[in-house]
């Protein structure tokens, strides 16, 4: 089976002034290669301030990488040419209470993403919709709802139906999982398993929570100051981290 | 000895559309030298118990409580003035967020300082004191682990990373030698490697200094790894208390049960990718809470009696409040 996704030498840099005349380099990633197939999950590890954040934000083409390659299906693919990549990688953020317009309903934040990226007629958008609607769990008036009327596993839900309304092959959740409540958390957790078995989508998981990782990723990234210190599949990397900073991360899980 | 004992503790806000019991009966045990663990949902009223004990909830609030002792001490019969005395003597909290929750304005070491009590310079002639006062700050540094004491007094909440705050809100929290230190999601802002850290030293004040601690959090598996004895709120009523062992083995109420469930760190035979045990529905709102016990409508065993909130009933020292509790497992399965 071909690669889904594969990302070859990424290297992004920011530029930081320090002084009044000099700038600072830092190298946020440097020499990222990895690669996803179809219908399994990628975890990333690693502390704040590693870079993980900023390999989403590379993916779904919120930056720009300095070098590097990024393929999809063999096809090199411009993230930041948004029409055509935003089918097929899609982005969860953080906090769903901060990340949905509060003056939309949720069936307008829907249209409008609809209206952006496809030629459905209004009809075809309103099917829809409320199929993504109750694929979720959720009900068809939810569509006439306000963000604030939700409760927060709700709306990460919510949050999930924008993302997966245009199909996409490949979910970046970032840190989707660590705000919401535990009893919550198993539903949502369903929820992508679930997905995941139906329609072969490939997860990238960021995230701090070791035990989950070990439930749902197939493989793992460990990233250490933008560099990966450990990459393979989930079981090899918790049984026999090779890097030190590896190491200490899954002990901390255990000793803590 | 009985260091904290609540009785019945309610927490109303008077509204518009009536009043709202945010915390409902809630009873609250705490020995010294103890390591107590207050789960709950976010909106259970974790928070609100923790400002309550500090005497920091907002005047609207309304206090209720058959008994709210501190060392023998009913400290809501107390005057105002005696019993901030009281807490601000014997209590220290450390608060979420912890860039947030200190001034922004001012240099580390200036509020470290600040922290320090008076009586703990006590001897020192007043032309010393404020030498004194900052080596006490440094070595509160040193005592939570933070070795470049130099720049980190010097520098400003906002140039420090969340670790190296919550680190100086603990340093703040120990400097007056507190008998009680309440952790209010002490973690959620923190990766794993530190948190595993601030939990290490959690446990040595705790052991060194005989200090008790309630541990507030969201998060069944590291309060599970980290305490003696459990609390679960549930909306505001207390479902199930007792030792934490005993309650995440043999759990009597649905939602302990559920909770218990649905991490996949207790579960060791849970096969991979398999799906997660959960409660269907979601967390009702404040405004919106279901009558007798508010678990009724998302509890898999309700029945008609579900509409009375039921009575608290005990077993050794496992309490629980559910109509018709769980079998204890091995008698039953």
């Amino acid at each position: 089976m071909s690669k889904l996704l594969e990302v070859k030498a990424l290297s992004k840099s920011y530029q930081k002034a320090s002084g009044l005349f000099k700038s600072e380099k830092i190298q946020a990633l440097q020499d990222i290669s990895f690669s996803l197939n179809a219908g399994e999950t990628l975890a990333i590890l690693g502390e704040n301030g590693s870079g993980k954040s900023t390999l989403a934000k590379l993916l779904v083409g919120i930056e720009q990488p300095d070098s590097g390659e990024i393929f999809y299906a063999g096809q090199p693919l411009n993230c930041q040419d948004y029409g055509k990549t935003n089918h097929l990688i899609r982005y969860i953020f953080q906090d769903p209470a901060r990340s949905l317009n509060p003056n939309q309903k949720i069936s307008e934040i829907l249209h409008a993403v609809l209206t952006y990226s496809t030629v459905l007629t209004f009809e075809q958008r309103e099917q829809k919709i409320s199929q993504i609607l109750r694929q979720l769990g959720l009900l068809k008036e939810h569509g006439n709802y306000y963000p604030h009327m939700f409760s927060g596993g709700q709306l990460q839900r919510v949050a999930l139906a924008r993302a997966l309304i245009l199909d996409p092959k490949i979910l970046i959740l970032d840190e989707a999982l660590t705000a919401i409540d535990p009893s919550l958390r198993a539903q949502i957790v369903n929820v992508l398993l679930e997905l995941q078995q139906d329609t072969g989508i490939a997860f990238l998981l960021i995230t701090n929570q070791l035990r989950l990782v070990q439930h749902v990723a197939d493989q793992t990234l460990i990233l250490h100051r933008g560099q990966i210190t450990d990459y393979g599949t989930t079981t090899t990397i918790f049984s026999a981290p090779e890097h030190d900073y590896s190491r200490r991360l899954i002990n901390s899980a255990q000793w803590n | 000895m009985q260091l904290l004992d609540i009785r019945n503790l309610t927490l109303e806000l008077q509204t518009p559309d009536g009043a709202i019991r945010a915390v409902d009966r809630v009873n609250l045990t705490l020995k010294e030298g103890e390591v107590r663990g207050l789960v709950g949902e976010s909106g259970s009223g974790k928070s609100l118990i923790a400002k309550a004990i500090m005497g920091v909830l907002h005047e609207r609030w309304r206090i209720t409580a058959d008994r709210f002792h501190w060392c023998g001490e009913d400290l809501l019969r107390l005057p105002y003035q005696k019993q901030r005395q009281i807490i601000s003597r014997d209590i220290a909290m450390i608060y979420q967020e912890p860039s947030r929750s200190m001034d922004p304005t001012a240099p580390i070491g200036e509020q470290l300082a600040e922290s320090i009590p008076d009586h703990l310079l006590q001897g020192v002639s007043w032309w010393q004191r404020s030498y004194f006062r900052r080596k006490k700050a440094e070595a509160l540094l040193h005592k939570v682990g933070i070795r470049d004491h130099k720049a980190v007094l010097s520098s400003y909440p906002y140039q420090l990373s969340e670790g190296v705050c919550q680190k100086i809100s603990i340093a703040m929290a120990i400097a007056k030698d507190p008998k009680l230190l309440i952790a209010d999601e002490p973690t959620t802002a923190l990766e794993s490697t530190t948190q595993s850290q601030l939990f290490r030293m959690l446990a040595s004040f705790n052991q060194l200094r005989g200090m008790s601690v309630l541990l507030i959090s969201h998060e069944l598996e590291t309060v599970a790894r980290n305490t003696d004895t459990l609390s679960v709120l549930y909306c505001g009523q207390l479902v199930e208390a007792g030792e934490t062992k005993d309650v995440l083995q043999s759990p009597r109420h649905h939602y302990t049960d559920a909770l218990v469930r649905s991490v996949p760190e207790f579960q060791p035979d849970l096969g991979f990718k398999q799906p997660l045990y959960a409660l269907p529905g979601s967390i009702p709102t404040l405004q919106h809470l279901p009558i007798g016990c508010r678990l009724g409508p998302r509890c898999p065993n309700a029945r008609k009696e579900c509409v009375k909130t039921p009575v608290p009933e005990r077993q050794q020292n496992h309490h629980y409040s559910c109509h018709f509790p769980l079998q204890q497992r091995g008698s039953d399965e």
